[in-house]
């Protein structure tokens, strides 16, 4: 994290920055500081466009491949979001079987019955509620993995914790900068061949839990902060800079 | 170089497409599709040098700037340096998420890179009528080469100075030092 930078530059300090920029040299925070101050200065994103243009004959010798025929059809599955992992999309309630004989439908309409379901189900619950409280606050304490996240200058930035009730939740511990019109999104990677997928997004650096539903957790899984703009990476996939990152260890 | 002088309100082919896109009209996505695709997808190879990952790469940047299209401002900057401004920021982005992920034994970064990306290669391939070109042409040829390095091959500058055996300061200061003679140059 350079603070640095972000005051007045002079002429040649800006047009070399810039020139870092186009010519892709920037990672990290210093790549999130370049790209909030080509929002906020316009000479600095004058410089940028000169050198984008000039740079231009460079991207004009790279010899043209033709894409293949389906690229066309997966970019405009990309555009209708299908590309997501879309929720499941099951709303409608499941409709409960429709009595055929008689004597299930007496059953079925027996006041008695329900009654005694509805107060054995009760019954459970609070026996379940009291022997599990203990257990559930004993695991609620105790984190199983931990995975710190550190920044590009190994400034420890924020925790991931993971629970054994399958709670997994992310906690800052610097304050992160977010620009208007953005936020962080948090992902995860346990196999490349999947790729990374979100697990969070927050408008601010705040402790939030983090979605893993479905998703395998295990060691040395990736999680990454990524800034994007408000509503999310709109491909699915990080696009932004990478604010901080680390892998979950196991405690001891 | 002469700067173009543009006219406001008179926008090229892509610059209208761009604003049609921002209209949600996606004919006019197709269109820049169509006339840009497979530069756009030798320029992502050239990056990335992994096919399924250049076009995984067009293939986001063709969905950002679709998304995106309201934010391109013609005033501020050509439509075709817009695009491929999201194209390589897309590749750059997916090329150091491979690399910091990278299981496979040959690292993405040490990947041999076809002769024809190499920094002279491509040095001879530039247009003669370019600024670009004459201007590179008065640095030596090997800062030339740390500054095509960097930006035909996406490589950092921990990337050059390993690859060129330099030490890690020496790289920095020469990129600076020859974009600020290059600045002078193209004016």
């Amino acid at each position: 994290m350079s603070p640095s930078r972000d005051d007045q530059l002079s002429p040649p300090e800006r047009d070399a920055l810039a020139g870092e920029y186009v010519l892709g040299l920037l990672d990290g925070a210093e790549l999130a500081a370049v790209e909030r101050r080509l929002d906020t200065d316009r000479d600095f994103a004058a410089s940028v466009e000169r050198w984008r243009r000039h740079f231009a004959a460079l991207d004009a010798t790279a010899p043209p491949i033709t894409p293949p025929a389906d690229l066309w059809s997966r970019i405009e599955a990309g555009l209708a979001g299908l590309i997501q992992p879309s929720a499941s999309a099951s709303v409608t309630a499941p409709r409960p079987a429709t009595a055929r004989t008689s004597r299930f439908a007496d059953w079925w309409n027996s006041l008695f019955v329900w009654r005694g379901a509805a107060f054995a189900g009760a019954l459970a619950t609070v026996l379940l509620a009291v022997g599990l409280f203990g257990a559930l606050d004993r695991a609620k304490r105790q984190p199983l993995m931990v995975a710190v996240l550190l920044t590009d200058s190994n400034i420890a930035a924020a925790v991931v914790n993971t629970f054994a009730d399958g709670r997994v939740e992310m906690l800052p511990l610097q304050s992160i900068d977010v620009p208007a019109g953005k936020a962080l999104e948090i992902w995860t990677l346990w196999d490349r061949a999947v790729g990374p997928r979100s697990v969070g997004l927050i408008d601010r650096a705040r402790s939030t839990p983090l979605r893993l539903d479905n998703l395998p957790l295990g060691r040395d899984q990736l999680f990454e902060i990524t800034l994007e703009p408000a509503s999310g990476s709109p491909t699915g996939r990080p696009t932004g800079p990478i604010i901080a990152k680390g892998t979950t260890s196991q405690r001891l | 170089m002469a700067t173009e002088v543009k006219q406001p309100g008179e926008h090229g082919e892509i610059e209208a497409a761009l604003l049609a896109c921002a209209a949600g009209d996606k004919s006019a996505l197709r269109r820049i599709y169509e006339a840009e695709s497979p530069r756009m997808l030798g320029v992502a190879q050239r990056l990335l040098k992994r096919r399924a990952l250049a076009e995984e790469a067009v293939q986001d940047a063709f969905v950002l700037i679709f998304r995106h299209a309201g934010r391109f401002d013609p005033e501020r900057g050509a439509g075709l340096s817009w695009i491929y401004a999201i194209l390589r920021n897309r590749a750059l982005s997916i090329l150091r998420d491979e690399k910091r992920t990278e299981a496979s034994d040959t690292p993405i970064a040490e990947e041999t890179a076809s002769e024809e990306d190499d920094p002279e290669t491509v040095m001879a391939k530039l247009s003669d009528a370019s600024a670009l070109r004459a201007c590179l042409e008065t640095l030596s040829p090997q800062r030339r080469g740390l500054v095509l390095l960097a930006f035909v091959q996406g490589l950092t500058h921990g990337e050059i100075a390993g690859r060129l055996k330099l030490p890690l300061g020496t790289v920095k200061s020469w990129i600076r030092r020859s974009l600020l003679s290059l600045k002078e140059c193209l004016g």
